[in-house]
């Protein structure tokens, strides 16, 4: 039987330390993402990763449940990054592929997925990664909490401090950087001059496009 | 709060749009002006377009695993391991076995010379007991050079029978997690390996295809010149049948 987030912090709370585990588990591959995704470094993430449970676990008896387990994880995660980036006094740094190493693209590779393919994603994804180190670090959250992490308006604003509609503007503005930069950078967006649908968003099929 | 109408620049309403995070009416409202406003929809589909590209960036993966102790105490989280906790490479393994056991000769050879009266016991050296003695047991007989001959004779001769034998043979803990880790690290070399084949055959069909489609061109090009050139020498062959029928028809 799977047990639920609340009854695996109770047990937590009531001593069992393997409970705790349970919720690492479940929990730490997010918050990493999440971390990497904020501060673009891939060992200061597993710090921060670390650290959100080890904070999370000494501040457990405190833990009223008002908010759910993963937010409030997500919190100390977020409020980490924050120090780490005030820290370091600077933007997120993208770790750029020197060049694709091969043997991890075979290894990686998809059973249908081309070599050429493969590096086309890993370019795409090395562009995206740019890209979001150029947004101030409040649209940058945003659209992280938002994009992998299926947060609502209402959670993000809850986790930012801040109103629904600074929310909403926060993604707007991120998305619009990004997208003139994507652009920049020769991926396809699916401009359609001139079309107007009621059911555009789910026309859309991006590709990127090799210059 | 958004009204039955939506008006160009209303970011917010586009974004929750965007989002599907809008009532049916503003989604409803948000439609009609997208089927008239070619700006908004170019923008719509740019902005998902945009959140569709988002996807494709993943986070490199990590080993975590982090752990809290089994004794629930608040100061044993287990952290990754640290260099010195980390498993060893097998050349540093190699060069430890080695320092110890040269300084292990070293130490008996130097027993050997402050203790000339001991003499190597005249049991046979494979019959001795195969458990250690611990080295500060007050009645160990201390290690001279010629129990190591010993060992060395008796470590040869298991070497020397063939392996089916070695089954035989009662291995320690400390030879059991050795055992395991050679394991280990062959499953590792053959992964690696098996990466490696993948790749090489990834390179050679990818090769192979870049091959066949400059060969292809290179025929279809030369195809095109035969095609041009067969193609000058009818004309020219018309050309002259031509002229032929109408030299021959003034003849005529």
């Amino acid at each position: 039987m799977t047990l639920t987030d609340d009854e695996l912090v109770a047990r937590s709370i009531g001593g069992d330390a393997e409970s705790f585990n349970e919720l690492i588990l479940r929990w730490e591959r997010p918050i990493y993402a999440l971390a990497y995704r904020v501060i673009g470094r891939e060992e200061d993430a597993r710090d921060v990763c670390q650290e959100t449970f080890l904070r999370a676990f000494r501040a457990l008896p405190g833990f009223k449940g008002e908010a759910k387990f993963s937010s409030w994880l997500y919190r100390i995660a977020l409020n980490l990054c924050r120090d780490w980036i005030r820290r370091q006094r600077r933007a997120p740094v993208v770790q750029m592929p020197e060049g694709v190493e091969p043997t991890e693209l075979a290894a990686e590779r998809g059973p249908v997925e081309s070599i050429e393919e493969l590096v086309g994603r890993r370019q795409l994804s090395a562009v995206v990664e740019e890209a979001m180190a150029l947004l101030p670090e409040e649209q940058r959250t945003a659209i992280i909490l938002k994009e992998y992490h299926g947060m609502t308006f209402q959670e993000i604003a809850d986790m930012q401090g801040c109103p629904l509609s600074t929310v909403k503007t926060r993604l707007y503005q991120g998305l619009t950087v990004l997208r003139r930069h994507l652009e920049k950078n020769g991926v396809a967006l699916n401009r359609v001059e001139g079309v107007a649908s009621s059911k555009v968003a789910g026309q859309i099929t991006p590709r990127l496009v090799r210059r | 709060m958004m009204t039955e109408t939506y008006t160009c620049g209303d970011h917010g309403a586009l974004v929750s749009y965007l989002y599907d995070e809008c009532t049916p009416a503003e989604r409803r409202a948000i439609a009609a002006h997208l089927v008239i406003c070619g700006a908004c929809a170019e923008e719509l589909i740019a902005l998902g377009g945009t959140r569709e590209q988002l996807a494709s960036w993943t986070p490199p993966d990590a080993q975590l695993g982090f752990q809290i102790g089994p004794e629930h105490s608040k100061s044993n989280i287990l952290r990754p391991a640290r260099w010195w906790r980390q498993p060893m490479p097998a050349w540093a393994q190699a060069a430890a076995a080695v320092v110890i056991f040269t300084t292990g000769m070293m130490m008996g050879a130097v027993r050997g010379v402050m203790q000339p009266g001991d003499r190597p016991s005249q049991e046979p050296a494979v019959a001795r007991s195969n458990t250690m003695i611990p080295a500060n047991t007050s009645t160990a007989a201390p290690i001279t050079r010629a129990d190591l001959v010993a060992l060395e004779q008796r470590l040869r001769s298991e070497m020397s029978q063939p392996h089916g034998s070695n089954q035989s043979v009662a291995a320690s803990p400390a030879d059991a997690r050795i055992l395991e880790r050679v394991r280990v690290m062959i499953d590792e070399s053959e992964q690696r390996q098996r990466r490696e084949l993948a790749l090489r055959s990834a390179e050679l069909v990818r090769d192979f295809d870049a091959q066949r489609n400059v060969d292809l061109a290179r025929i279809e090009r030369t195809l095109g010149q035969i095609d041009g050139t067969t193609g000058v020498e009818v004309a020219q062959q018309r050309q002259m049948l031509n002229y032929l029928m109408r030299v021959s028809q003034r003849g005529q």
